[in-house]
């Protein structure tokens, strides 16, 4: 009996400690808060610099929204693997808020969010 | 062990339901974009715009050879004078004793273009208006019409000295003859600033004293920029000196905007002109559109407005606003809210210095998106305009500038 009652609270301090987890993993793994509208100038604003430093041809931005998934984006970020974008100078000045801003902008508009969108 | 048995099947499936659950609320994204309750409205009305006024300045050789045929042709008027002789009696306010007459058409001539002080007699309908001319008989009389090859003024010139007029003179050179001179500059009409606004190529420049005159009433889209103050704050003019300007003040008894139209023209601007007949005569044609500023209510987030506000701002004050519509120049071009002056990102930002300081601007475009970055745009490169909104909803533009306006969730 006594081990019988062990073996419960351990069984069920396991599964709490395993649905926290999962719980806290999905809530919070990389659904961006920053803010969209921000970041679509933000974004911009790096390819204009870096097109005026000889990087890039233009300040249009070379990666769309559309061009990732939602995932993919959400891979991008938790990673900070920015190497797809070019222009890590001007990567490498953005604060945190940047990038949380800018993450929200282009999962955002994602090729399997509600809105697609293009950098236009 | 049936108990424990039944208490593991309990959390599997608390287990499970919760995963899913927590599963469906990740799958939501904050995206802006939303389609309910939908709403029709209309925009203010504008008018079509002519092309810009040609000043005819031709090289000097050409000009000399016009105004020698001039004066050997019989169908001159004896008495043919200079631009300095005008220039005497082009005063603010008007010289008394002095009529300076212009013989062209009112539409188109007249209206884009005129020397200061000046009224419109076309020489076809002299008779029928010659009552505008003071009857005293000795006073002097200046006619004028399109340069030296125009037979108007001469005409005119002739029929005034038949009636009696025994000062009669013709400015032979005309209205080329007077901004031939880079020192002067036209006036224009009422309809000419009315068609300008609406094309948007002109900055309005009102020259009267803000508080006690500009605040309580001003032409839509002009700016203040007191003649008092011209030195200090001649930052608010645009970079570019070909640009037009047109300023205004009191009338045609105020001297403010020509003092500041002849200080812009100090300067270097090149195209500038005044509306003499100022903020009465637009009160007069329009009303008392007084064009208090509008300090909007925001939402809860950065820059956005009001949907309701902005719906009343532009059923009850749409001149009141500087509306951009940030679509590309194609989408414009299907249907715009007709109050509104179409700058996309690109150009917008070329342009974002010359936005004025003192009018409340709203951007809009059909999601929120463009306008929503032109505003971050705006903020990061003239953090000192504070009255810069946009519109964070789905709108539907009409051809007719009708729109559909959604409520974001």
């Amino acid at each position: 009996m006594r081990k019988q009652e062990i073996a419960k609270k351990v069984f069920i301090s396991v599964m709490a400690v395993v649905l926290f987890a999962v719980f806290t993993a999905i809530s919070f793994a990389g659904e961006p808060t920053g803010n969209g509208r921000k970041g679509k100038y933000t974004y911009r604003k790096v390819y204009k610099a870096c097109m005026e430093r000889g990087e890039v041809q233009s300040e249009r931005p070379i990666v769309n929204p559309s061009d990732k998934t939602m995932e993919q984006w959400k891979k991008v970020f938790e990673t900070k693997d920015f190497a797809d974008f070019k222009c890590s100078e001007e990567w490498g000045k953005l604060t945190p808020e940047d990038l949380e801003d800018i993450y929200t902008y282009l999962y955002s508009g994602a090729a399997d969010s509600p809105t697609p969108a293009t950098c236009k | 062990m049936n108990l424990f048995k039944n208490r593991f099947l309990n959390l599997l499936i608390i287990g499970l339901a919760t995963l899913i659950f927590t599963g469906c609320v990740s799958q939501q994204v904050k995206t802006g974009a939303a389609t309910p309750p939908v709403q029709t409205t209309s925009g203010a009305s504008v008018k079509n715009s002519d092309p810009e006024l040609s000043l005819m300045v031709s090289d000097e050789a050409e000009w000399r050879a016009s105004e020698a045929k001039m004066m050997a042709a019989e169908w001159r008027f004896h008495n043919i004078v200079d631009t300095e002789f005008v220039k005497k009696y082009v005063t603010i306010p008007p010289a008394q004793g002095v009529t300076i007459i212009d013989s062209r058409p009112y539409l188109p001539k007249f209206i884009k273009g005129h020397i200061p002080t000046s009224i419109n007699i076309p020489e076809t309908k002299f008779n029928d208006m010659a009552k505008l001319i003071p009857s005293d008989k000795n006073r002097v009389l200046i006619f004028y019409c399109g340069g030296f090859e125009c037979k108007l003024s001469h005409k005119a010139a002739t029929i005034a000295e038949g009636l009696g007029y025994k000062n009669v003179n013709v400015f032979a050179a005309g209205f080329p003859g007077w901004v031939r001179d880079k020192n002067n500059y036209p006036s224009v009409s009422l309809e000419y600033v009315q068609q300008e606004i609406d094309d948007n190529k002109m900055l309005l420049v009102d020259s009267r004293p803000k508080k006690a005159k500009f605040d309580k009433g001003h032409i839509p889209t002009a700016i203040s920029l007191p003649d008092a103050d011209f030195e200090k704050l001649n930052g608010k003019l645009p970079k570019d000196m070909d640009n037009l300007l047109v300023f205004y003040c009191e009338g045609l008894e105020c001297k403010l905007s020509h003092q500041s139209a002849k200080r812009a023209i100090a300067l270097g601007y090149k195209n500038v002109k005044v509306f003499s007949d100022g903020y009465p005569a637009w009160k007069k044609a329009f009303g008392e559109k007084a064009q208090e500023l509008p300090q909007a209510k925001s939402s809860k987030d950065e820059g956005v407005l009001d949907i309701e506000e902005f719906k009343k701002i532009l059923a009850e004050k749409p001149d009141s606003i500087m509306l951009i519509d940030t679509r590309d120049p194609d989408e414009f071009k299907q249907g715009h809210i007709k109050s509104a002056i179409n700058m996309n990102i690109d150009k917008l930002e070329k342009s974002v210095k010359e936005l004025p300081a003192d009018k409340m601007i709203v951007l809009v475009c059909s999601t929120g998106a463009r306008s929503g970055e032109a505003y971050y745009m705006i903020q990061d490169v003239r953090p000192e305009l504070k009255n810069v909104w946009y519109v964070d909803a789905g709108i539907k533009f009409n051809k007719d500038g009708s729109f559909t306006i959604a409520k974001p969730k």
